[in-house]
């Protein structure tokens, strides 16, 4: 059990790190975002899901555990809601991507 | 209080009720009675805003053989995304091709719309930008990393075709 939660800790803050590169080099700010849901997804679901097998089988406390899943499920429900909403923001504002896009129909069908 | 109102209310109150034990999880009767009190008030001024359809759906058994099965759609493909945005940030973030597409929807239902696009979002490499109805037809604006595929339909079916397929059998 021990090896599992050390995997699941581990792969959790691989995936933390390449989100967290992600968005230091990423050249405009959707690909910045698109980086960071690597963070909050298996990032912060790994380390998460990790601690909640500690807290059930090593410490023995289910009450801890409960509550680390709790915080996975909010995570899930309401980050994409956030995602979503400064992406849209952002463009209706005016950023724009750096080069030129491949296909942009969002432009196409919202001009400012 | 209307008929069809009472399991909106009940299911509002049964969502707060359960979060309020997993948050305290003491099982004493005072603190259980408390928070029945406070889930009550809760689920008397909020289903309005909370059930828009359908309220006891979940308690359909192959409904939620459905939601289990689109749990494990979910992970699979999160995973699959997850690695493959990882490789592009370890790989100097130079492999991308990002660009917006529209892409049609074909699911009826506010829920399981919002259900798509946030599964959509939370996917690595994939953002719901913006949701669009015109002539009947429900369109997302999908912002993706890289570009594979410019014709629309195809590009829906490789974004989403296994989750749009999950999220049906559970709303329909």
């Amino acid at each position: 059990m021990r090896i599992l939660i050390d995997i699941l800790m581990v792969a959790g803050f691989v995936f933390a790190l390449a989100g967290t590169k992600g968005i230091i080099q990423m050249p405009d700010p959707f690909c910045r975002m698109q980086a960071s849901t690597c963070i909050t997804t298996l990032g912060a679901l790994g380390v998460l899901l990790a601690g909640a097998l500690y807290a059930f089988f090593v410490m023995g406390s289910v009450n801890t555990g409960v509550k680390i899943l709790v915080i996975g499920l909010l995570i899930l429900t309401i980050n994409p809601v956030g995602a979503h909403a400064i992406a849209k923001g952002a463009y209706r504002s005016g950023i724009r991507p750096d080069k030129e896009m491949e296909i942009d129909d969002y432009g196409r069908d919202f001009h400012d | 209080m209307p008929k069809k109102k009472l399991p909106a209310v009940i299911t509002t109150f049964c969502l707060c009720f359960v979060f309020w034990v997993l948050l305290t999880w003491s099982f004493t009767a005072q603190e259980l009675i408390a928070g029945a009190v406070v889930s009550l008030a809760v689920a008397l001024f909020t289903y309005d805003f909370f059930i828009h359809e359908d309220a006891l759906w979940l308690l359909k058994p192959q409904k939620l053989g459905a939601l289990f099965a689109y749990i494990g759609i979910f992970l699979t493909e999160l995973v699959k995304a997850n690695v493959d945005v990882a490789k592009r940030c370890f790989g100097g973030c130079k492999d991308i091709n990002p660009g917006i597409v529209k892409v049609p929807v074909n699911l009826k239902g506010d829920y399981a719309q919002a259900m798509l696009a946030d599964s959509i979002t939370l996917t690595p490499g994939t953002i719901t930008m913006d949701i669009a109805e015109q002539e009947g037809q429900t369109y997302y604006y999908i912002h993706w990393i890289d570009v594979a595929e410019t014709d629309r339909e195809k590009a829906g079916e490789r974004i989403k075709g296994r989750l749009e397929k999950g999220i049906r059998r559970i709303w329909q």
